[in-house]
């Protein structure tokens, strides 16, 4: 298994080539499980390439966490397909979404779906993380999504349905940093509360991406697309999620409009003189401490 | 108080549902729609869902959109995915009766081609997901005294295909980097035979004989050898069998056998 630390980047079949004969300097790169399904592709011929060079995070859409239907088998298949990229892929980091896509009745929404944030949903995403983690024989990440509406029932923060997931399952937990941002100016809720309230010892990677906008009825919202850049605000909230985390993984996360590698590589620079930047006050504090702790001996 | 399984019944149903009303949306009593109304914010969901599975079309399906357009494409693909809801997460299986579809659809029945040419792409799709051909091998074959209980197996990633349009060439012309300008006349054409197999990263493509097409075939519907070669002369007396046997093993079509 592959450690992953630092600023990674999305790998995206655009830049498959790029990887391989340039080799830019990147410490870890996050796939789409799901677009890996099939061990003899094409695809999975590159990445198999690639990850001789690169660590890889094996980031899923599909595990369906949220979905209320028992043994489900469009999630069970799902998950065992996960299993199989998993096991020859042997990626340092997988996660999904506190979502769900498949529905009691055999459909599947290639979405990340919201859930209401109640008791009974609770149980439910709990066994369904811990079926997971059984069947991958390995520790998940869960991330946050982010959301366009909220359900009248929904008595929960998300950040305590997240931190009392963690506690309960033993998963660990993926902070899109964007997501928060989005969901807060959708729902009105603040950035910073949800910051502080995430548990320190649960959260092991972050997540950065761009978000466009869409006026619904005459009310902005954003939406979260995962096809521009990285806005200042979020870089903002980043830079506080490091102070309260420390330096760890972070992905530039690109979906949609995929721009040349030198624009996911410029974001990467970014991220990392953030993490540099509160290093160094960090460090500066300490030896300020030790030197105020000397002159009071 | 509504369940999970209700809510997300529910959800699927406005999803699925087409154009929603007030009247229309079971979500509503579930929302919070101070700002919004449930027929706005599930839209938001059901167009998104709808964009998703387009993306995958298209993954699939370039040539296609390429020539009808990326409007009149999405148009098509909301259409047949309000009748073929995906029931799998994996989405690499998902689209494959888009050909039929097409060949349906009112806009452009009369366009025969696209149902063939939407059929290649499927089939260019599952050779880029195939297994990886075994090695053939020759020492065992040399070992068969009898041909008559002999039965070849193609590789994985090989597809065939009889079309009554030059599908090859309206495929090429719609590639990158294809030359512009180019004319194809679709009058009078003859039937083509298409044989699709993968070599390292790429999925080639490569128009054979109809002979020769007929041998492939009969190898593919799991027939011995004798009846293969029957089936080939029967199309042409002169196919040499041999040579042809010779061609597709060592171009990685044929990968193996059974007695």
């Amino acid at each position: 298994m592959q450690s992953i630390q630092g600023v990674g980047i999305s790998l995206k079949h655009q830049h498959f080539r790029e990887f391989l004969n340039n080799k830019p300097d990147v410490p870890w790169l996050e796939i789409h499980t799901e677009n890996f399904f099939s061990p003899a592709s094409t695809a999975s011929k590159y990445l198999a390439q690639i990850r001789q060079h690169y660590a890889i995070s094996a980031h899923c859409v599909g595990m369906s966490l949220g979905s209320a239907a028992i043994n489900c088998p469009i999630r069970e298949q799902h998950l065992h397909k996960i299993k199989n990229t998993v096991e020859w892929l042997q990626p340092g980091l997988v996660s999904d979404h506190l979502s769900w896509s498949a529905s009691p009745a055999g459909h599947f929404l290639p979405d990340l779906l919201p859930i209401p944030l109640t008791e009974e949903a609770f149980t439910i995403v709990a066994n369904n993380i811990r079926r997971a983690q059984d069947i991958l024989q390995r520790q998940i990440l869960v991330e946050n999504p982010s959301s366009y509406l909220t359900y009248v029932d929904s008595p929960m923060t998300e950040w305590q349905f997240l931190s009392a997931l963690a506690e309960d399952t033993g998963c660990g937990l993926l902070l899109d940093v964007n997501n928060i941002y989005v969901s807060a100016h959708n729902h009105h809720f603040d950035s910073l509360t949800y910051l502080k309230n995430m548990p320190l010892s649960a959260v092991k990677e972050i997540h950065l991406a761009g978000f466009s906008t869409e006026v619904i009825e005459g009310k902005e919202l954003y939406i979260d697309t995962h096809g521009h850049r990285v806005c200042d605000d979020v870089w903002q909230l980043y830079e506080q999620a490091i102070k309260r985390f420390g330096a760890i993984p972070t992905l530039i996360e690109w979906d949609t409009n995929i721009p040349e590698l030198a624009v996911l590589l410029d974001e990467k620079s970014k991220a990392e003189a953030i993490i540099n930047k509160v290093e160094c006050i960090e460090n500066s504090r300490h030896i300020a401490d030790a030197v105020n702790g000397q002159g009071r001996l | 108080m509504t369940t999970l399984a209700q809510l997300q019944t529910n959800f699927i149903h406005d999803c699925l549902s087409g154009t929603l009303t007030a009247d229309n949306t079971l979500m509503a009593k579930d929302l919070d729609t101070q700002f919004i109304s449930a027929r706005g914010l599930m839209g938001i969901y059901q167009h998104s869902a709808i964009a998703n599975i387009t993306n995958s079309l298209r993954l699939s399906y370039p040539v296609i959109e390429k020539l009808v357009g990326k409007d009149f494409f999405q148009l098509m693909c909301k259409s047949y995915i309000v009748k073929h809801w995906p029931t799998t997460g994996n989405m690499d299986d998902y689209g494959e009766s888009f050909s039929s579809f097409l060949a349906a659809f009112e806009q452009v029945k009369h366009l025969s081609y696209l149902e063939d040419v939407a059929q290649l792409e499927w089939l260019f799709h599952q050779s880029s997901l195939a297994n990886d051909n075994s090695y053939f091998d020759w020492t065992r074959l040399a070992k068969v005294t009898t041909s008559e209980n002999i039965t070849f197996l193609l590789s994985p990633s090989v597809s065939i295909m009889r079309s009554a349009t030059p599908v090859d060439k309206i495929w090429q012309m719609n590639q990158e980097n294809a030359p512009e300008n180019n004319e194809l006349s679709l009058d009078g054409t003859s039937d083509t035979f298409i044989v699709l197999f993968r070599q390292g990263l790429k999925t080639e493509m490569m128009t054979v004989a109809e002979s020769e097409f007929t041998f492939l075939q009969s190898i593919e519907m799991g027939l011995n050898f004798e009846v293969t070669i029957e089936s080939a002369k029967a199309v042409n007396a002169d196919i040499a069998i041999d040579d042809c046997l010779k061609k597709y093993i060592e171009l990685g079509i044929i990968s193996g056998f059974s007695i």
